[in-house]
């Protein structure tokens, strides 16, 4: 399987992550903590808007942290993609020199994404202390389902990278669907706001079950609900194969292109 | 196998769209402009290289020089005919490509060398040399961007050199540095074509393409004119460019 071949490209998948990661916020005084800082302070400024002004039914636990649970994967949904989409284009002069299987920029992309994330996941387990939370063993389905969205995460990724090279039009039309899906998603919401006619939506949007199943682990004291996470993964699964078909086929042409 | 090259019947095109937004699609729609172009970068191309020759291309601009050392190194796919490559290709084409220039010069090192194909390990082992090479010791810890480009060249080649390749490929970087520092590099050159590494040398300079090279070969819009003994084919490349 030429996919496992990406294990020889180990070194470069870590170093390419560790320059994302160690140069993004050089030059800038609080540096590293804006990883932290960032989520953290979209979470209150949220939390204000939407427990004080409009009100939302919780699912027994305080707002600030059922909205926490949501934001944090959804951020880095969102940043992963954003990123992904231009890292074949801002590393285009490497594409036009040197061979390396081109996936190795979008993977490292999402390593470094993922650092982030796991970091900022912190004060998300700080708050569940605060909140008086209990931590059950249920909390371990976390990495389960972690996986699951990195594989889809992993599968838009790919596509999205090579579509912007040849139409940078698909970073802006990004920006667009990225609005529309945060408000199909129960980032801010329960899924029970939404009528019950129109709650099939959620059952098709990957990114809905994962941030379900993951208040379900760590909110709930409970498993997920294996029905909804099953079509997750065969979703993700799915689009995963379909999208690293075509970046194969199309990723010798890149360099032509670029 | 004693070849380290081969291009069988290779042939390269590109599509060049001349309009690359909308708005400039319907103006040249109205206008009547040519949208699409096929650009034949590489005819026919027939070629054996074996294993330690050092071999010069020459053309002008545009004559598909650049176009042969991608396919060589993998990067592009010839639309027909094929490309044989046999070892570990590196190419010293415009330097310092992987460099960041927030991160300092030894990070660099790493980073440079990992793309380039070399072990953390291998790496590790070789860094006292590559910074000794590079003449840059004191600025070492400094990040790049506070480099001077001669120094950034000089940190950059000095990466490249040290990867032990088999097939070299060098694209006009002998305008690195100072006098002494390219006199440095041409040494090395020199080593590895003892050491029988193969290397392929684009340059306009055909004072050091015949000083150092044992055959080249004259590519004229895509196709191959001459190839063989340096001074006839420099003196082919001069009298057909009308030169002589």
């Amino acid at each position: 399987m030429r996919i496992f071949k990406i294990i020889n490209y180990y070194s470069l998948i870590k170093y390419l992550a560790w320059r994302e990661i160690s140069t993004r916020y050089k030059q800038s005084f609080l540096g590293f903590f804006w990883v932290v800082l960032n989520p953290f302070f979209q979470m209150i400024i949220m939390s204000f808007v939407f427990s004080h002004i409009i009100r939302f039914q919780t699912i027994g636990v305080p707002y600030p942290i059922f909205l926490y649970a949501g934001l944090l994967p959804w951020i880095y949904f969102t940043n992963s993609l954003n990123h992904a989409t231009n890292v074949l284009v801002s590393d285009a002069s490497l594409i036009k020199k040197i061979y390396f299987p081109r996936e190795v920029l979008v993977l490292s992309t999402l390593f470094a994404k993922t650092f982030d994330f796991f970091i900022s996941a912190i004060i998300f387990f700080l708050l569940m202390i605060f909140y008086q939370i209990p931590f059950t063993p249920f909390i371990f389905y976390f990495f389960l389902i972690f996986i699951i969205q990195f594989v889809f995460t992993f599968a838009l990724a790919l596509f999205l990278s090579w579509a912007n090279l040849f139409y940078r039009d698909i970073q802006y039309l990004l920006n667009l669907i990225i609005t529309l899906w945060f408000y199909l998603t129960p980032i801010i919401y329960p899924v029970e706001f939404f009528p019950e006619k129109y709650r099939f939506i959620f059952k098709l949007n990957p990114m809905s079950v994962f941030i379900n199943a993951y208040r379900q682990v760590l909110l709930g004291g409970d498993s997920p609900k294996w029905e909804s996470l099953i079509l997750g993964i065969i979703i993700s699964g799915l689009s995963f194969i379909i999208s690293y078909l075509i970046f194969k086929k199309v990723e010798k042409d890149l360099a032509d292109i670029v | 196998m004693n070849l380290a090259i081969k291009f069988e019947k290779v042939e390269k095109y590109f599509l060049y769209t001349h309009q690359k937004t909308l708005k400039e699609m319907i103006q040249a729609l109205f206008k009547r402009k040519k949208t699409l172009e096929r650009i034949h970068a590489l005819k026919n191309i027939n070629l054996e290289i074996k294993k330690g020759e050092t071999v010069g291309i020459i053309g002008r601009n545009g004559a598909g020089k650049s176009t042969l050392l991608k396919l060589v190194a993998g990067v592009s796919q010839p639309n027909s005919g094929n490309v044989f490559v046999n070892g570990r290709v590196v190419p010293l084409i415009e330097l310092g490509a992987g460099f960041h220039p927030e991160l300092t010069g030894r990070e660099n090192i790493f980073l440079n060398g990992v793309i380039l194909g070399l072990s953390e390990k291998e790496i590790k082992s070789k860094i006292d040399q590559i910074i000794e090479f590079s003449e840059i010791k004191k600025f070492i810890d400094t990040p790049v961007k506070f480099y001077s480009s001669g120094m950034y060249m000089r940190l950059a080649f000095s990466v490249s050199v040290f990867v032990d390749p088999e097939i070299l490929l060098v694209d006009e970087i002998l305008a690195v540095g100072d006098n002494q520092f390219q006199n440095k590099c041409l040494a090395r050159m020199e080593e590895f074509k003892k050491k029988g590494v193969t290397i392929i040398f684009v340059s306009h300079s055909l004072e050091t393409v015949k000083k150092f090279c044992q055959r080249v070969i004259f590519l004229k819009e895509g196709k191959i004119i001459t190839d063989g003994q340096p001074e006839k084919v420099i003196y082919d490349y001069l009298k057909n460019e009308k030169i002589l």
